[in-house]
């Protein structure tokens, strides 16, 4: 569990340099973020908070409901071991990129939940690109649905 | 040898059909005419009509070709002393092909020759021996043979595809087939999803990624014995795994902390490398046939566009300018242009483009295209679209001159990826 009293220093690194530096080799690394989440389901906290949050087209930028929802999460987070941030993706465009994208949509929430004083270690995200749509039409309102963060508590 | 290899991996079969069969949905007028005719033979009509058939079902699989009905022929020749040109120029035949087929010591011995109408000449003359119980292998390599002699390309009726089925939800499975349709078996199967498929150039070996231990994986399943390995990192996000042209380095992408960047992975040194370092998205590397440079998609100029990245020196230039989305790109062989998916209002469609000009070439008209894969012979690009809510897999020539669709039964499939020819 050492690496994860570690992570919030990573975190401040990555905000700071934003990523400029770089290692020729990843082999090292100890760094262990999206390492194994498989949960079960069972284990899961119930709370009445919105679990989805939703973003605009190539977009992971967090809207101020979006902020408003994730305020929620910081009493409510004291209560779990592990907060699972899923990143998902509309349809549109191609799988790859929105795999990343996802993720992108994962980090920005974590980082704000981390400044409202949520742990990072207790933050575990992964991405599913567009690989698990909710809806599965293709019309605005299912790409509108598909476009989230899902956030359970653990 | 290869021909076996994907048996010995496949202990299971499907329990659900999905066998994608080509249906030709638009063929050109200007299609070059031919006539098959059946081979003559020792071993009665039954092997006459099926090596014409099976030569005829593969050269019209794509819908290239318009084929002459049996009943319509005036004469059924079988060598050059049989066959009579004036009988073919007055059905405006472009070429026909006809031969003879013997058994010889449990193998069967086929001659075949293609005749060019125009060229008043015979164009091919070819033999070939093989195991009597593989019809279909020998008309697939007399096939190739014959295209090749009309076209002046390889054929690739000899080729698998690879492709991800999502039969229900939460069921993902990769399977390949023969890009007929045909043998059709899953080489791994899983509740978490699946991505990426791509073959080694050396047809040995399959990248693929793999939700299964609860993060994007990249394995590299061995075809010949079914072993599957990961790249030796510590748990990140690993993805768009694509092989090099020498099958020695996989190109792909790791993410740490939702920076992804391509790096490379040397298979015999077990070294990785970091080739892109930026904190926008960097994602879908694809090798240029020379294995010198990587195409790549990069959102760091605001949306995402296709970058050039020189593996030597490890400088980048950008690629695509025009339009808002640009992405998942592939060299064609020759090294000169490439596929990958153009966005634009929302639609997004396959495009194509010399890297020498500036003009984007849309091949195709439906509106969620994507993950294009280009056959070895650099002639045909298969793709996954949708319709009614299920994917399914479309394919054009790049002449634009036909087009077809691979539907399932059930369920969506998408992601295909094309294998190298196959020996």
């Amino acid at each position: 569990m050492k690496f994860l009293k570690a992570l919030p220093l990573f975190l401040l690194l990555f905000l700071v340099s934003c990523s400029t530096q770089v290692s020729d080799s990843v082999s090292q690394t100890n760094y262990k973020e999206v390492e194994g989440i498989n949960f079960d389901e069972k284990d899961k906290i119930d709370t009445s908070i919105e679990d989805k949050v939703y973003f605009d087209f190539d977009k992971s930028t967090l809207n101020d409901d979006t902020k408003k929802i994730l305020a929620q999460y910081v009493s409510e987070s004291e209560k779990a071991n592990i907060i699972r941030l899923e990143g998902h993706c509309d349809e549109r465009g191609t799988r790859e990129y929105n795999l990343a994208l996802g993720e992108k949509r994962a980090i920005e929430v974590k980082n704000y939940l981390i400044i409202q004083g949520v742990s990072s270690s207790k933050i575990k995200i992964i991405s599913y690109g567009e690989e698990k749509p909710i809806s599965f039409g293709s019309t605005e309102s299912d790409w509108k649905q598909n476009r989230r963060v899902e956030i359970a508590l653990f | 040898m290869k021909i076996f290899f994907i048996i010995l991996i496949y202990c299971f079969s499907l329990n659900f059909e999905a066998k994608l069969k080509i249906e030709i949905i638009k063929g050109s007028e200007q299609l070059p005419n031919i006539a098959i005719v059946p081979f003559k033979s020792n071993l009665g009509r039954k092997f006459e009509y099926d090596v014409r058939n099976q030569i005829n079902e593969k050269l019209t699989l794509f819908g290239e070709f318009n084929s002459l009905r049996l009943d319509q022929m005036l004469s059924f020749p079988y060598n050059e002393d049989s066959f009579y040109r004036r009988d073919w120029e007055l059905l405006s035949m472009d070429y026909v092909v006809f031969g003879e087929v013997y058994e010889e010591a449990e193998n069967l011995v086929i001659y075949y020759s293609v005749a060019d109408i125009a060229l008043k000449r015979i164009i091919l003359r070819g033999d070939i021996i093989g195991d009597k119980e593989n019809i279909k292998l020998i008309t697939k390599k007399i096939s190739d043979r014959v295209y090749e002699s009309m076209t002046g390309l390889k054929g690739v009726f000899n080729t698998k595809l690879a492709y991800i089925l999502n039969p229900e939800p939460n069921k993902y499975s990769i399977c390949i087939s023969d890009i007929d349709g045909d043998n059709e078996n899953i080489l791994f199967s899983s509740n978490s999803p699946l991505m990426s498929p791509d073959w080694s150039p050396d047809g040995n070996k399959l990248a693929y990624v793999s939700f299964e231990k609860g993060f994007a994986e990249i394995f590299i399943q061995n075809l010949l014995t079914g072993d599957r390995e990961t790249i030796p990192t510590l748990g990140m996000s690993k993805s768009a795994p694509v092989w090099s042209p020498d099958s020695k380095n996989l190109a792909f992408v790791i993410s740490m902390s939702g920076n992804p960047d391509i790096y490379n992975y040397n298979l015999k040194t077990k070294k990785i490398s970091r080739l892109t370092s930026h904190y926008g998205i960097d994602t879908e590397p694809a090798w240029s046939p020379d294995g010198k440079r990587l195409l790549f998609t990069s959102n760091r100029s605001g949306s995402p566009q296709i970058f050039e990245i020189k593996i030597s020196n490890k400088r980048i230039k950008r690629v695509t300018l025009e339009g808002s989305y640009n992405a998942r790109s592939r060299f064609f062989p020759d090294g000169k242009n490439i596929v990958f998916v153009h966005g634009n209002n929302g639609f997004f469609h396959i495009a194509t483009r010399n890297l020498k000009d500036r003009f984007i070439n849309i091949i195709t008209k439906t509106t969620l295209d994507e993950s294009p894969t280009i056959s070895p012979n650099g002639h045909i690009i298969i793709y996954s679209t949708k319709k009614e809510n299920q994917g399914y897999l479309a394919g054009i020539t790049i002449d634009k001159k036909s087009k077809f669709q691979l539907p399932v039964k059930r369920g969506s499939v998408r992601e295909p990826a094309w294998s190298p020819f196959l020996n």
